[in-house]
């Protein structure tokens, strides 16, 4: 019965942190605001502060959690919502988002393992690129660390976001397909948000990237961890 | 009310969806995700019309605005690897943003390239 009301406790105190940070991030709306950054900060800091062990807090995150499968499911709609679109942009879409994998996966991999980490966190990195839910399952059906692998996402997230001007001026990306493919597979849904910013069509182009980089990344990721390790 | 018992009728419908993924990685011994080959079942199904759009729209619509809440759980885990990023980590991070960038300029080259190409083509 304890366990029971813990659990609903945690499930209402993790829902009331993530509506407050969803307020903060519309108020000041940088990518260091984020709702998950905030939301994740403000509960570690609490649980330190009252000294509650991380699987306390799991009796009731763990339910949140089982609908980290449905969400991902449910991704499927805006890429249907977006059909004509990735229709017309098949080929430019699939070559830039497999590519992208290949090139995010095998640099993540060969420089982890050159800078000597151990394998699970070579697992763990090689998913960074794609939207958090997925990377999790990814890094979780190979044997990675999940939790890490959501920080990895986030910083793939943040500094893509940020850094994406600089990297088009300079590798004179500047045609609106190029900067939504490229913003939608280095930087999913951060990115996304971002070439949001500069255009709906670079927008829309950028989801449809994400998603199709999703499914192309958890393809290609245990195929080339087998290969390079 | 009428719209709650939409959403959680949808989400049934979405959860049901990712078990039969599960169970199609399983069987067939497969490494990629089951929510994953969910979400392909679900586009296929849709793009057949097997599933009208008006079964599931409520309850995509709402798991894919709040998607940050349903992964708060499994970020808090970072609690137990603190030690990580007080030392070796913070290489992680330098090899995190270089593919990254590394990604960006490859996928936005290639596809700007090969549309950049067909539109000259067309002239």
């Amino acid at each position: 019965m304890t366990e029971f009301f813990i659990g609903i406790i945690t499930i209402l105190i993790t829902i009331l942190i993530y509506h407050f940070s969803v307020k903060i991030h519309k108020k000041w709306d940088y990518p260091f605001t984020l709702p998950i950054l905030i939301s994740t900060f403000v509960i570690i800091i609490g649980l330190l502060f009252f000294d509650i062990p991380y699987d306390t807090y799991l009796i009731g995150g763990d339910w949140i959690s089982q609908l980290l499968g449905p969400a991902v499911v449910a991704l499927a709609y805006p890429l249907y919502n977006n059909r004509h679109l990735l229709k017309k942009l098949m080929i430019p879409v699939i070559s830039g988002t497999f590519l992208g994998a290949i090139v995010g996966i095998t640099t993540g991999i060969a420089l982890a393992k050159w800078a000597g980490f151990e394998n699970e966190i070579i697992y763990t990195i090689s998913s960074k690129s794609v939207t958090t839910p997925v990377s999790m399952a990814i890094t979780d059906s190979i044997g990675g660390i999940t939790p890490l692998a959501a920080v990895f996402v986030m910083i793939a997230g943040i500094s893509g976001a940020v850094l994406s001007q600089y990297i088009f001026k300079y590798a004179k990306i500047n045609h609106y397909l190029g900067k939504g493919i490229a913003l939608g597979s280095a930087s999913h849904a951060i990115g996304t948000a971002t070439a949001l910013e500069n255009s709906e069509i670079e927008g829309s182009i950028s989801s449809i990237a994400m998603i199709i980089s999703a499914i192309v990344v958890s393809i290609l990721t245990p195929w080339l961890l087998h290969l390079f390790l | 009310m009428l719209k709650i018992i939409k959403i959680i009728t949808h989400i049934i419908i979405l959860y049901s969806i990712f078990l039969v993924g599960n169970w199609i990685q399983q069987k067939l011994d497969l490494l990629i995700p089951g929510s994953v080959i969910g979400m392909i079942i679900l586009f296929l199904l849709l793009l057949s019309n097997l599933i009208k759009v008006s079964w599931i729209e409520e309850g995509t619509k709402f798991m894919i605005r709040h998607l940050t809440l349903f992964f708060i759980p499994v970020t808090v885990g970072v609690i137990s690897y603190f030690e990580l990023f007080r030392g070796r980590g913070f290489l992680l991070v330098v090899i995190v943003i270089l593919s990254t960038l590394l990604v960006m300029v490859s996928s936005g080259w290639i596809s700007q390239w090969i549309v950049t190409r067909k539109e000259i083509n067309h002239d």
